[in-house]
Order: structure tokens, then sequence, then C-alpha cells
């Protein structure tokens, strides 16, 4: 589903001579097979948001190639685009819509029909306890109601791929139970889920697979038991602190 | 043609909301607010036709004046519309949040680009209105036209303002995109500019004056009007199209309607292809500049070297580097002076300096009048939502030993240095290109000090006292309740001290009062601007230390 060959991204000019340039991701290669949960750990600056905003077309790579679902994104984007469905850490929407006409807006976005629309609207909206927040302006919604109604807009079209930059940010207990159980189960129903996180309880509750990224670099991948069995450990922190420890 | 439907769908309910938020606000406010903007226009609609009564009574000479100026008001607009495009077409198109969201999902660049290009239409034109209302309205009450001659210049504006915003927008993208990379390049670029600048001063200034060179022409005195009446521009055809109509030239002024929208239309398939071929790349290229989070660092070892505090040392220094680092803040001032300052160097092109004192002198206060305008709308812009932009970092100055009446206060003189430093010099350029006498070149200095001071005071306290830590987007802090007032105070400040001393020294050259009488009532106006001054700059200060004081959170 998503295939990655060395994937590369310098911030300023390529020149390696040039003080102000430095390398976010270094030769990623990766492939992602349909309904797989990918999880991308890294610290800090590692290159984990660089690499998901090059796979949704927010950043261009220096070099390397993507693959989408077997479309190239540069050649044919608006139908990488209908397949995916991307949830930033710092979501952008309409401050001045309400959750309703925020969620009509973004169907209609994928040209879902307005009966489509309605009827994924109760479901969703009353799936992330937004039902009484129907009529409320977004921008009198905390953050927690922000990001479940992100949630909920990008479910609204099925996207096959879902790519999710730090999933968990100021969210209620609740509701992370609830997006925990949502990513499995559609993943179990065969969406490809490609999600970056810090928190490493996160991906060891639902990854089927994790990789590791340090200063652009992927220094390991694998399932949690190859990570146990390749390390000698059985959690995943030590295992992490021993990889990127000195960082 | 979802993407569309979806974006238009939006909009409406984007209106329908902004009704609703604004039926829950305080009916004062509202009520303020719609009376301020009803006597803006009356009271710009009632100094055209002031204007236009005056030029009536200079015989001959007004009345070609007056004939003339639709269309050289249309030409002036047309290019106010393009300068204000460039600007806000960067903002909308290349450096909205809106972007990234609609990148992911399955819209074409061309469509974002048309989306965004309308966007920026809108926010670029709608200020015009204010401008556009009332002078037609005085013109057509002046020259005792229907009702009719109003629709049609709504009619015509449309595809005039899409020309004018396209040829800002066309420009932006196309400079964005093949803007050089290199610093070094760019740098010498704007150093050729700057040269280029300087020689024209020089070879433009007439440093010996002919006082026989008095010639009466038309053209030396108002150039642009040969300009506009350049049947090559849209200007002329909107101004032409609205006078065919209203005189019942159906067949003329239709055709100057269709090929204003032809050529609108024009632009739009160029926007378009533009959008489709362009767009992307020059906003990657731009999030890229955006991303490289290494900076080159900007140390001011010359301010480590004038005594300040640390604390205020600390914040003027934030400031300017936030300043530099942002294009879109330093790329408007730059546009705004730069303009004016081309102006002014140009005075003598136009032959200003050779005209009668009496319109040498009101060309220095329209000068004047103009350069407090971008002063005004600079403060607003830039002053105002200063403190706002603080934003979710005000803490780290809030809890640091410092207090809030040091932090308005450096906001306050920080600003009143920059603007004094820029506007002097412009005003001494305008008095010296216009050999104006002495007397009048001190009073635009202290007019445009005063005027200086107002507004810095004005925004800051006002600023602080309309507080918003929640907004990040500066556009939306402005276009509060708070930023309208600033607004508002600004320009009315503006009047109230340019005007009266305006008035009187115009009123000693016609020689409608004696030379006594102008002394004595300059000095009532000095005490008067001395009054209005303290007003405007140390009691919105006051008030906003106050609220800043109180306010919970910060």
């Amino acid at each position: 589903m998503i295939k990655i060959n060395k994937l590369s991204k310098t911030y300023g000019s390529n020149d390696a001579k040039n003080p102000h340039s430095f390398e976010a991701v270094k030769n990623l290669t990766l492939d992602i097979g349909k309904g797989e949960l990918f999880c991308f750990l890294g610290p800090n600056g590692a290159g984990k948001t660089t690499t998901i905003k090059i796979l949704t077309g927010l950043l261009r790579a220096s070099s390397g190639s993507i693959l989408i679902n077997g479309i190239d994104p540069e050649t044919d984007h608006l139908s990488s685009k209908k397949i995916i469905g991307y949830i930033p850490d710092m979501p952008y929407l309409y401050e001045r819509l309400t959750t309703t006409e925020f969620f009509e807006f973004t169907g209609e976005l994928y040209d879902i029909n307005k009966e489509s629309i309605h009827e994924k609207l109760e479901e969703s909206f009353a799936l992330f306890g937004l039902i009484e927040y129907k009529n409320v302006l977004v921008k009198d919604l905390s953050h927690g109601l922000r990001q479940r109604l992100i949630y909920a807009a990008t479910f609204l079209h099925d996207p096959e791929i879902l790519f999710i930059d730090e999933p968990l940010i100021g969210l209620d207990p609740y509701t992370i139970r609830l997006i925990k159980d949502l990513l499995k189960e559609k993943a179990r129903n065969g969406m490809t889920i490609f999600l970056t996180t810090h928190i490493l309880a996160l991906a060891e509750d639902i990854a089927h697979r994790i990789g590791i990224i340090l200063r652009g670099e992927l220094i390991e991948t694998g399932t949690l038991s190859e990570l146990y069995e390749r390390h000698g450990k059985n959690n995943l922190e030590d295992i992490f602190l021993s990889l990127t420890g000195n960082y | 043609m979802s993407i569309e439907r979806a974006i238009l769908k939006k909009i409406k309910y984007t209106f329908y909301n902004l009704g609703r938020i604004l039926s829950i606000q305080s009916k004062l406010k509202v009520f303020f607010i719609f009376c301020s903007v009803i006597v803006l226009i009356t009271g710009m609609a009632l100094m055209f036709y002031s204007g236009f009564r005056y030029f009536d009574t200079m015989s001959g000479f007004g009345s070609i004046i007056i004939n003339k100026l639709f269309t050289f008001f249309f030409l002036g607009m047309g290019v106010m519309l393009v300068f204000s495009s460039i600007i806000t077409s960067y903002s909308t198109i290349f450096r909205s949040d809106e972007i990234p969201f609609l990148l992911v999902r399955p819209a074409g660049y061309n469509q974002i680009t048309l989306y965004k290009f309308f966007e920026s239409t809108a926010l670029s034109s709608w200020a015009f209105v204010f401008i556009i209302l009332p002078y037609v309205g005085a013109y057509a009450a002046y020259n005792e036209m229907s009702v009719l001659f109003v629709i049609w210049t709504l009619l015509f504006s449309i595809p005039f303002l899409i020309i004018c915003s396209a040829i800002g927008s066309i420009s932006i993208i196309i400079f964005v995109r093949f803007i050089p990379k290199s610093k070094k390049t760019l740098l010498s670029l704007l150093i050729f500019t700057g040269l280029m600048l300087v020689v024209v001063f020089f070879i433009n200034t007439d440093f010996n004056v002919d006082k026989e060179m008095e010639v009466f022409d038309i053209s030396t005195v108002l150039p642009g009007l040969n300009l506009a009446s350049n049947p090559i521009l849209p200007s002329f055809w909107t101004s032409e199209g609205i006078m065919a109509l209203t005189n019942g030239q159906i067949l003329r002024g239709l055709m100057f309607w269709l090929l204003l929208m032809l050529t609108a239309t024009g632009f739009l398939v160029l926007i378009n292809d533009l959008g489709r071929l362009l767009f992307y790349n020059t906003w990657l290229s731009t999030m890229e500049g955006r991303q490289n989070n290494k900076r080159a660092p900007v140390l001011f070892k010359w301010l480590d070297k004038i005594y300040l505090p640390h604390d205020i040392k600390a914040m003027i220094k934030k400031d300017i580097r936030i300043f530099f680092r942002d294009p879109v803040q330093w790329s408007q001032v730059l546009i705004f002076f730069g303009l004016i300052g081309l102006y002014f160097v140009n005075i003598r092109n136009f032959n200003y300096h050779n005209i009668d004192a009496m319109w040498r002198n009101m060309i220095a206060f329209l000068n004047v009048f103009c350069l407090s305008m971008v002063l005004s709308s600079l403060g607003s812009r830039f002053i105002y939502p200063e403190l706002s932009l603080e934003g979710q970092g005000f803490w780290v100055i809030g809890l640091s030993p410092t207090s809030m009446k040091r932090i308005v206060l450096t906001k306050f003189f920080s600003s009143v240095v920059a603007m004094i430093i820029i506007s002097v010099t412009l005003v001494l350029i305008s008095s010296s290109m216009l050999n104006v006498e002495k007397e009048i070149q001190i009073i635009t200095i202290i007019l445009i000090l005063s005027v200086s001071i107002a507004i810095c005071g004005l925004s800051t306290g006002l600023g602080a006292i309309f507080i918003d830590l929640k907004q990040s987007n500066p556009a939306a802090i402005v276009s509060g309740f708070g930023g309208t007032l600033n607004l508002i105070l600004s320009l009315c400040f503006m009047i109230v001290s340019i005007v009266p001393t305006g008035l009187i020294l115009h009123l000693e050259i016609v020689a409608k009062i004696s030379h006594q009488t102008a002394e004595n009532l300059l000095i009532t106006t000095g005490l008067w601007l001395i009054i209005i001054l303290l007003c405007s700059s140390i009691l919105p200060l006051i008030l906003g230390i106050k609220v800043l004081n109180k306010t919970q959170g910060i």
C-alpha cells in the first residue's frame, strides 16, 4: 500500500558546505502493507513529521520515490488524495463553521452525496460524542473536541490509507481509548495506518510494526516481538532509549 | 464541480455564522461600528462634494479637472488595488493555514489558486468600497446624475476589481516562483534597485529652481490626468463605460463593459493556468523556507553598546528579530513606504515644484495626509496586534522580573522611534522636492511627529486594552472591535490635526485672512494639537497598562 524507496529530504540547499542546510530524512526505505498499522517512533526533530508531510504531499522529497497504493502522488496527486486521510498534530479547522457545517464541507470536497454525509454524520457524531455540539461553532470547541471533530471528518470518505501525526495530543482518557480501539478496528477492516508518536505505550498497544527514526535515519524496524527478541529486552522504552540514548 | 460547490457553501455558512456572532455581541458595540462607518462615508462624501465645488470656483481650469477627475479616480484606485492585491495575495495564497488542509484533499491546484485569488480580491478591495461609495455618490450629486449612475458604477467595478487584483496576484505568483534563492543575489538586486532610485533622485532634482518657470499647463499640474485618458487602460474603459451608459449611449457603454468582462475572464484563465502549473511548487518552496529551522543569528552588537535596562533591551531585540524574520511584515512596510518615497522623490518629475505656492503648500499638506494614512494603517496592522501576538508566549515576559508598564512603554517607544525616523525623513524629502517655505517645512514636520506619536500611543494602548492572546492571526485581531476603533481614532486624529493647520495656511495664502490672524490661529491650533496629542497617546497607554495589570491568565 505504501512503498517508500530511498527517500531523502534536505532543508536549505543540498550543498554540504552550507551551514544552514540539514538532512531531515536520509535514504528512507519502507514497505507498509494493506491493513497494517505502522508506528513511526523517534525523538523530537528526528524526521517523523517531515516524512509524513512528504507522504501527504505537503513537502517535496529531495530524492527517492513514493507509491501510494500503486499511485505516484507526484504524477497523479488527485487520485492519491482521494484514497488518503491525514490528521496533522495541529489540524486546521474553519473557526466560523459549526461542527455540522465543517463535516458537510469535508464530505463535499470528496464529492460524497448529501444523504451519505448526513447518515455518516449521525453515526460519527454519536461515536465521537459530538451530538450535543452539532450547532456549535468550531471556535467555541475545546482542543479535545476539535481533535474528535477532525477524526470524524477524516473517516468520512473511508480512506484506504490514513496518516496521523501524534494522534493522542491533548485528548482525555476516554477519547484516547476510543481512538485506539477505532484505529485497531479500521486496520482490521483493511485500512493502512501510518502514525507518528512519542508515546511508546501507544505503539506497544496498537502497532503491528514499529519503525524507529533517529536524525533522519531509520535505525530499527520490526514487530514488537521481533524488537524484543533482537534486543533481548521485553520493554519498548528500554529498546528505544538504548537506540536513541545518546541523542 | 464538487470542490467549487463545497467552497461556495462554506463561504455562505461563514457569512451566516458571522451574522450569528454579531447578533450576540454587544448591541452598543455593533451600533457604534455601524454609526462610525456611516459617519466616515458621509464625511468623505461631503469632503469630495466640497472639493468639486471648490474646483468649480476656479473657472475653466476647475471644470477641466472635474471632467477628467472621474477617469483619474479609477486610475488611482486601480494602482492602489494592484498594490493592495500584491500584499494580500502573498499571505492569502502562500501563507494561509488553510492551504495544507486543502492540499491533502482532492482539490486541483488550479481550483485552490482560483479560490484563494477570489479571497485575496475580497480582502484587498473591501476597504475601497469606503472610498468608491462616497466618491461616486458625491460625483453623482454634484453633477445631478440619476441613480442609474451608481448602479452602472457597481456593474463596472466588479470586472475592474478582478483585473486589478489579478495583476497583483499574477505578479506575486511569478515573483515568488522565480525570486532568487540566494540571499546574495537578492541583496545585490535590492542594492541595485536602491542605487537606481538614488540616481533617479539626482537626475530629477533640479537644485536651482527657476522661479520664472511658472507656466500654466494642466498636464504639468496633474500629469496623471493625461495618463488616465490612455485608451488601453481598464480604468479608462470603466469610467468611459459608466459615463456612456449614464448619458444613454447604451452600445458604447456595453462595448466597454464587454471589454472589461473579456479582459477579466482572460486574467481568470491565466490565474487558473498559473495555478495548475506553478502554484504547488511555489507553495512548497515557500514552505521549505519556513521549515528550514536554521537561521543566521541576528545579534545586534550595536544595540548592546546603547545603555538600556536589560529587560527593555531584551524585548526590543526580540521584536526586531521577529520583524526581520517575517517577510510579510517587512515587505509590507517596505512596499508602503517605498511607494510613498518613490512618489516623493519623483515630485519634480511632475513639475510640482514649479507651480504656484498655494498649490505647493496644498500638495505638501496632502503628502503629510497621505503619509499619515499609511502610518495609521501600518499602526493598525503592526503595532495594534503586537501585544496580542505575544500569544501563548506572553507568560515568558509576564513571569519575568519586569512590569506591564515597562512592557507597554517599551512597545510604545520602540514603535515611536521607528515611525519617526521613517516619517520625518519622508516629509523632509517631500518638502525639499516641493521647495516649500521653511515655515511650511517646520509645520509639516511637527504635524507628522504628532501623528506618529499619536498613532503609536493609540495602537499600543488600544492593543493592550483589547488584548486577545488566543488569536494568532493578525488579520483577525485587527478586524475586531479594538482594531476598528483604533483605525477610526487614528484617522480622526489625522483629520483634526492636519486639516485645521492646512486650512489656516491656505486661507492666509489666498488672502482670506491676514498674516496676524493666521499667526494667532496657528498658536491656538498648536495648543489644540498638544491637547489632542496627550489625549491620544498618554490616555490609551495608561488605560492599557491598567487593563493588563488587571487581566487574569497573563
